[in-house]
């Protein structure tokens, strides 16, 4: 009887692997899909597949003049001097240029699909609808972004004049993967509150106002209700602080494990506003 | 017999929406307290739908046509009551349920606009995990059927409003769906497109066995297509049978077209129950309940008239009767 417990538990085990495995290998196929129907629709006008190249850039070294000439008289921000400050800046520009590139366009455009009721035609196609809207309108025209802000990278760490070893380069990967999930789960968790609520265009606002702070000030500038706010309800200030403190040395078990405990916590609070936001949706009337 | 695919019973979906009086007061009383009212969109609806049955579903806007196909596609969650949809509760979203329904809805389109169709089926295939000759055999078949080889390399947005529809539907039976809910799928088509979209819709229900619930304003649709008809009206289900039947019953008036070769100023005819709907010297024309039209009919022959056409009784009136004495006379 154990035995064949034992084995029926042994089989479902198997047969979830094999429907995750499958799962993983379907979304792929639907990615590539997707990239390919991007890629074509934005091919069709020249100008919208050539301009955000241009423009994505000259914002950004907009952006980059606005740093210069706010740090120019300034030597020290939170114990952090002009090296680690150009690292920060670098770090912070290359995680939303992944945002810009990977899924910002798709995830904006959900408030847009659930008051349209666009959502529906999602809802209704056996693929995960927040997947689809994630990678739908992936943007090429911001890949240049990411390339501009890896060389600010290098420059921080010429600047710093650290030295870069393997376990360096791997900690701080993962630390930028890590805070793209946690910049991808904000980004959703802001935009899911659509699906409760019709307008919610201050909610976005306070978004950008965040971003906007935080691009600008590292977290280890923050202290008292400001750090709490920046820590833990908008996280926006780990975003760019854990990499970089991963990579000058800074880290430390607690902060590691705090900066996971973030991300698992907007992890879990992303699921479940998504999941009871769709049993909320009420399509608009067609 | 056939298996049941859809089931509801008790089934309820109400709305809630706010209400504000009129004018800046109302609007800054609202801040303070909002008054909601209820709106029940469908209530207590029973139904069960056969596979392979072509069923029509039709009632007056806001009658909550389409919040029962919301309700049966999983779109939206229904407030109360049971429901069953190829052995699924479908707001539970599951791709293996998902994987065995399409839905077309005549206002909104699943095509990527700057697009070309063929370009758009890659994705729909990847979606569904259509295996490539499976895709290959249903997209021939279906671009033959819809006589679309020309269009498939085209932008979507350069086709007409029919030619798109075809192609909505191609995209939605591409990977043999068991059930298609299609929710006024012919709006706005003109006559020749509404007639070739009936012609394949009906081909697909008879040779695939696909079942349809199909919503729509043209009866002439429900009449064509559907072997039974769901009428309702302010979210209650007033009449479920036979479409034959339905129209036989409110198929009251018959109109009657008499055309003179010379001027008739007046006709001294017994009209009794008929009415003259129309009055010119060559041509008259009567409305006549149908009983009594045999007898009108012998009446306007004295007058030995130079043509004579019976007509049954315009299909949107019909629609009017039927929603307006539906519930009284239906019960």
């Amino acid at each position: 009887m154990k035995k064949n417990d034992k084995r029926s538990g042994k089989k479902a085990k198997t047969d979830i692997n094999v429907n995750r495995k499958r799962t993983i290998k379907k979304n792929m196929c639907v990615l590539r899909e997707l990239f390919y129907l991007r890629m074509h629709g934005l091919m069709v006008f020249r100008l919208d597949f050539l301009a955000p190249f241009f423009v994505d850039g000259s914002l950004f070294v907009i952006q980059l003049l606005a740093f210069g000439a706010v740090y120019s008289h300034v030597d020290v921000i939170g114990g952090w001097g002009r090296g680690e400050m150009i690292l920060y800046i670098g770090t912070f520009s290359l995680l939303n240029a992944v945002n810009m590139t990977v899924y910002f366009f798709g995830v904006n455009s959900i408030p847009y699909k659930v008051r349209s009721g666009e959502l529906d035609l999602y809802l209704s196609k056996p693929v995960s609808p927040l997947f689809r809207l994630t990678f739908e309108n992936i943007s090429p025209g911001s890949v240049p972004l990411i390339l501009m802000s890896l060389c600010i990278v290098a420059y921080g760490i010429c600047t710093l004049r650290m030295p870069l070893t393997l376990p360096v380069v791997i900690s701080y990967g993962f630390w930028v993967l890590v805070m793209t999930v946690l910049y991808y789960e904000l980004e959703v968790v802001i935009r899911s509150v659509s699906l409760y609520v019709v307008s919610m265009a201050r909610l976005e606002q306070i978004e950008e106002a965040g971003l906007e702070l935080c691009m600008k000030l590292p977290g280890i500038a923050f202290y008292g209700v400001y750090k709490v706010i920046f820590y833990l309800i908008l996280p926006y200030g780990i975003m760019a602080t854990l990499p970089v403190q991963s990579m000058i040395g800074e880290m430390n078990l607690q902060t590691a494990a705090y900066g996971i405990g973030v991300v698992a916590l907007f992890t879990a609070v992303t699921a479940a506003l998504w999941t009871q936001g769709l049993k909320h949706y009420n399509s608009a009337s067609s | 017999m056939n298996d049941i695919v859809i089931h509801t019973e008790n089934l309820v979906k109400t709305y809630r929406r706010y209400k504000k009086a009129e004018g800046l007061w109302g609007s800054i009383a609202s801040l303070w307290k909002r008054n909601y009212e209820e709106k029940t969109a469908v209530n207590r609806m029973d139904l069960s739908v056969r596979e392979g049955e072509f069923i029509g579903l039709i009632g007056p806007n806001g009658a909550g046509k389409t919040t029962l196909i919301k309700m049966l596609t999983g779109i939206i969650a229904p407030t109360d009551g049971k429901i069953d949809v190829l052995g699924y509760y479908p707001n539970d979203l599951q791709n293996e349920f998902k994987k065995q329904y399409a839905v077309v809805m005549g206002q909104k389109s699943q095509l990527f606009f700057e697009l070309t169709v063929n370009d758009t089926l890659r994705l729909f295939k990847e979606i569904y995990e259509i295996s490539e000759q499976e895709f290959q055999r249903n997209k021939h078949y279906f671009v033959k059927l819809f006589g679309v080889e020309e269009l498939m390399d085209v932008q979507v947005r350069t086709l007409s409003l029919g030619e798109r529809m075809k192609m909505e539907l191609i995209v939605a039976l591409l990977h043999n769906p068991r059930i298609l809910f299609l929710d006024e799928p012919t709006i706005g088509l003109d006559a020749v497109a509404a007639k070739q979209i009936r012609a394949f819709l009906k081909e697909i229900n008879e040779k695939n066995g696909t079942t349809i619930l199909l919503t729509s304003h043209y009866m002439e649709d429900i009449q064509v297509l559907c072997q039974r008809t769901v009428v309702v009206n302010h979210g209650v289900k007033i009449y479920d049978g036979s479409t034959e039947e339905l129209f036989d019953r409110y198929q009251k008036n018959k109109r009657i077209i008499a055309s003179f070769g010379k001027p008739m100023r007046k006709l001294l005819l017994e009209t009794k129950d008929a009415r003259l709907a129309e009055d010119t010297p060559y041509k008259k024309v009567y409305e006549v309940p149908r009983e009594s039209a045999r007898w009108l009919l012998a009446e306007l022959m004295k007058y030995e008239p130079g043509d004579i056409v019976v007509e049954e009784e315009e299909i949107g009136v019909i629609a009017e009767r039927i929603y307006q004495e539906g519930s009284e006379y239906l019960g």
